[in-house]
């Protein structure tokens, strides 16, 4: 596996600076890709990020995989207007929850913000062995869809 | 903390001019709502589309009412009225149960005890249940005895309580089937209790308990009205018995076998005569499994009424692996899975209802309901013509079956944002955090229920939050079904075509005689789910010189059937539908339970019946991504003089639909591909192509590969692509594939002024013309193998 990069690392720098061109890129689009498009907000050359960078592709990945509890999500406040970060309760019928207070404007500027808030979150050992618990045992990964 | 205070339903999806349509609505604290009908024409907000459009009706029912609150009673169970034969002193409760939640986290929003075999409310009564803290336990009046075991999850258990009344002594047994190694023995529990049992007017409860009885005008929507159920199981319960008599263990052991009607020296065998006389109730959950009734062989035929459609046809306890039909093997199929979440009807009282005058354009309409502090909720539904008075040579039909699949859709919080599908962390409106916390409105058919086992099971009588306008959709980041087909809508509103919209419903019901008086049928983004009647009306249709125009992708694929116990509610009121052995699927069902319980009909893809999905339209589905879209490029088939007229005004190299309001271009999110060894017809014409513009996040569906491999992305993979595609069908009929759902979203782009609406007018134009279509040119009648060129699976290997 690839470890998550750590703090201050010229990996993790250049990772973050990929995925934030990406995300500039993309503002405008009706959905959303960790690529980079070619003219801002036109999805009709795309290049770069996930497919060009296999670590940050991979170090993605990973992210995704997570288990629900206590993963961040998008919360739409203001239909196309504001969106908050949330974090996933892992309890069914237990909504999320906001992380802080902010407010974004932009839907895909969010995606860039949990993306170094995970990076901060994540042990660079996440998922190797030094991190075995017992949910390896039910599949309790995000792998398994629902 | 994002409360919706208004949520609401109507008794109908499709309504014909002079019928009426009733509305239930939520409106939980403010004093009065207004109700508005208006005509939908475009759900998107997106800024840069042409933004949210809905215009006025005259109707009236339009007006303000008075509000109030209403709620749905979550969660399945089967009750019995209560009857002086559940009066009893002595008794002995039994049943094997398979419970899929017997602890549960105490944040959890049904956190308590589950009630399995029960008469008991408020202290009085008797009744076998899991307490809170996953011990098995046994009731009398106030009385608990608990065995102080926790009871094993997915597994089999038998359980049985016994009291006499003469000694006090209670019994509670808890016989896992399946011991493991390190598994403790579980011993049955003896306890002395001086009571007797305190009978209430409350029901016999199955995988439920009575919490009370009361006039509460919120207890109206239970069933039956006023009784307040509460501990629903989550689990599988089979044959459960009710006996008034203490049985001893070996007498439980007959009475394992229920009640043996007609007992001759010929036919059956069971507990002995004298035994059978103490039975009270003894259920066979495999009696009857295409109804909502629990059948009671017993004596008093004490039928329970199932609430809320539990789902049946599951393998039993003593299921053997050998039948896979439960059509075949009843008897091994005498479970019931019930769940705290499943809902088959809000059972609300109407608030609104509107006469439609019998002139009045088919369209899609909403009521729309709002208050003076801002609150708002849309019920969409859709005027039908009757059949004979269609009002136009086009229909669309809405995919209402697949509306239905993804009702109340929870994956982006059940399954942590499915985010290794979407490719981006998913964003929750205010309708999926509403949901997140009030899990009684029921999950999708895409859903796990609260206790992970698979939905299969959707009713439209119910707040269907995710059939909204303003309402993007995780997958896409974007409209989804019902708002991104008022892409559609909004489409053939600019461009000014007179159009009728007919439903899933009434193909299903009505088969041709829906379909035949119109020139062209138009399909929604996103026709995923379907039954049978339904694809024999569109084959029939367009074998006889009917006109298809296929607008999406990801049709035909999975094999819908509605419960026919609900027919007396209405059309379509449930769909059943079963994630068998391939596709797509985000649940997988168990072995053996591939049937459907309403129809008994074998679940999963059409693919899999042999109806295979690219003979439909031409194209089938290879491949989904849910990032971002991209664009199509005309092909030489496109040049072909069938179809050349397609493209007029639209240049050979020019590309086609790079822009659009669902992931930014034309092709994306699923694509169909013309294949012609899997039900293209041979003749069929691969106009323009996706091919090698999808991200990585575009995969192979599963069903087309039998090798885990790499390679199955879009970057690589040669069968992730999408194709517009056309073929003639007899008669002067023709099938037009767009193959994307993201398609849809391109039409509204630049006011529709456009390549792919340039595209679509040229195809409809034609395709709506009276009579039958142009003659093809003589000579592109010939014959035409299907895989005698050059193939991979044929061609020499050398």
């Amino acid at each position: 596996m690839i470890p998550i990069p750590k703090k201050g690392t010229p990996a993790r720098e250049a990772m973050i600076k990929q995925h934030r061109e990406c995300v500039d890129s993309m503002k405008g689009v009706a959905g959303f890709s960790v690529l980079k498009c070619e003219t801002p907000g036109d999805t009709t050359v795309v290049t770069g990020g996930v497919h060009e960078n296999p670590d940050l592709r991979r170090v993605l990945l990973r992210m995704r995989g997570e288990s629900p509890k206590g993963k961040l999500v998008v919360i739409c406040t203001k239909v196309d207007a504001e969106w908050r970060i949330g974090r996933l309760s892992g309890i069914r019928g237990v909504p999320p929850k906001f992380v802080d207070d902010q407010v974004y404007a932009d839907e895909q500027e969010i995606q860039h913000a949990i993306f170094l808030m995970r990076l901060d979150e994540l042990p660079e050992t996440a998922g190797m062995p030094e991190n075995f618990h017992e949910g390896w045992k039910h599949r309790d990964d995000n792998w398994p869809v629902t | 903390m994002c409360a919706m205070r208004l949520t609401g339903y109507a008794d109908k999806f499709g309504v014909h001019p002079g019928d009426t349509i009733k509305f239930y609505v939520n409106c939980d604290g403010p004093a009065e709502f207004k109700a508005e009908i208006v005509q939908m024409i475009n759900g998107d907000t997106n800024p840069r589309g042409p933004g949210f459009i809905e215009k006025p009706v005259a109707a009236d029912a339009n007006g303000t009412y008075k509000g109030r609150k209403q709620i749905i009673h979550g969660g399945s169970y089967g009750y019995v009225e209560d009857a002086p034969q559940f009066h009893v002193d002595s008794f002995t409760l039994q049943c094997h149960i398979w419970p899929t939640t017997p602890k549960t986290h105490p944040r959890y929003w049904k956190h308590g005890a589950q009630g399995l075999v029960t008469k008991w409310m408020d202290g009085k009564g008797y009744g076998l249940f899991i307490n809170e803290d996953g011990f098995l336990e046994f009731r009398i009046n106030e009385h608990k005895i608990t065995t102080g075991v926790p009871v094993r999850d997915h597994a089999w258990h038998f359980v049985a309580a016994s009291f006499d009344a003469a000694t006090g002594e209670a019994v509670l047994y808890h016989e896992p089937l399946i011991v493991y190694a390190l598994d403790p023995v579980i011993e049955p529990v003896k306890a002395t209790i001086d009571t007797k049992v305190v009978h209430t007017a409350a029901p016999v409860a199955l995988a439920a308990y009575v919490e009370t009885i009361n006039d509460d005008p919120l207890g109206k929507s239970s069933l039956p009205a006023g009784v307040w159920f509460t501990g629903k199981y989550n689990g599988k319960i089979d044959s459960p018995r009710i006996v008034k008599k203490a049985l001893t263990r070996f007498e439980i052991e007959q009475m394992k076998g229920g009640a043996q009607p007609g007992l001759t020296e010929r036919r059956n065998s069971g507990p002995t005569g004298e035994l059978s006389a103490l039975i009270v109730a003894a259920w066979d959950f495999w009696d009857g499994i295409s109804t909502i009734v629990a059948k009671d062989n017993g004596p008093y035929r004490f039928d329970a009424t199932l609430v809320n459609c539990p789902t049946r046809a599951l393998t039993g306890y003593n299921w053997v692996g050998e039948n896979f039909d439960w059509k075949y093997a009843k008897k091994e199929y005498g479970a019931i899975h019930f769940h705290d979440d499943d809902v088959d009807n809000a059972r609300w009282e109407a608030d609104v209802e509107w006469s439609v005058p019998e002139q009045i354009k088919s369209r899609f309409y909403a009521m729309k309901l709002t208050t003076r502090d801002g609150d708002e909720d849309y019920i969409p539904f859709w005027i039908v013509p009757k059949i004979g008075k269609e009002q136009s040579k086009i229909a669309v039909m809405v995919p209402t079956i697949s509306y239905m699949a993804y009702a109340n859709e929870h994956v982006a919080c059940n399954a942590g944002g499915a985010e290794l599908f979407v490719y981006r962390v998913p964003i929750m409106q205010h309708q999926n955090m509403f949901l997140a916390e009030h899990r009684e409105y029921g999950g999708s058919i895409y859903d796990t229920h609260t206790d992970g086992s698979g939905i299969c099971l959707s009713s439209r009588l119910r707040p269907i939050l995710s059939i909204r306008p303003k309402y993007d959709h995780f997958l896409a980041q974007a409209p989804w079904q019902y708002p991104a087909d008022l892409h559609l809508i909004y489409w053939l509103e600019t461009m000014g075509y007179e159009y009728d919209v007919i439903t899933d419903e009434d193909v299903t019901y009505d088969g041709l005689a829906r379909l035949e008086n119109y020139n062209v049928i138009i399909t929604g983004s996103h026709p995923e789910h379907n039954s049978g009647t339904q694809l024999d009306a569109l084959h029939n249709y367009t074998q006889r010189g009917g006109r298809l125009m296929y607008m999406g992708a990801d049709a035909w694929y999975w094999v819908h059937s509605y419960h026919p116990a609900y027919d007396d509610l209405g059309r379509g009121v449930v769909t059943e539908m079963r994630r068998c052995e391939s596709g797509i699927r985000t649940w997988r069902a168990e072995p053996g339970e591939y049937y459907h319980q309403g129809t008994g009909e074998l679940g999963g893809m059409w693919r899999f019946r042999g109806r295979s999905l690219y003979s439909v339209a031409g194209v089938g589905m290879t491949n989904e991504g849910f990032d971002i879209s991209t664009y199509y490029s005309r092909t030489p088939d496109s040049l072909d003089p069938r179809v050349a007229w397609a493209f007029e005004g639209i240049s050979y190299d020019e590309p086609i639909g790079n822009f659009g309001l669902v992931g930014g271009g034309c092709a994306g999110l699923e694509l169909d591909i013309v294949d012609v060894t899997l039900g293209s017809p041979p003749h069929t014409l691969a106009v323009a192509t996706s091919a090698g513009r999808h991200t990585e996040a575009y995969l192979l569906v599963m069903e087309d590969f039998g090798f885990n491999q790499q390679g199955l992305d879009g970057t690589v993979h040669p069968r992730v692509r999408g194709d517009i595609a056309f073929h003639e069908t007899p008669n002067g009929g023709a099938c037009f594939a767009f193959s994307s759902i993201a398609f849809c979203g391109s039409l509204p782009w630049n006011e529709c002024r456009n390549n792919v609406s340039t595209l679509v007018k040229n195809v409809l134009d034609r395709f709506s013309a009276d009579g039958p279509l142009p003659p093809v040119p003589v000579e592109a009648i010939k014959h035409r193998g299907r895989a005698d060129y050059e193939s991979p699976a044929l061609g020499v290997t050398t």
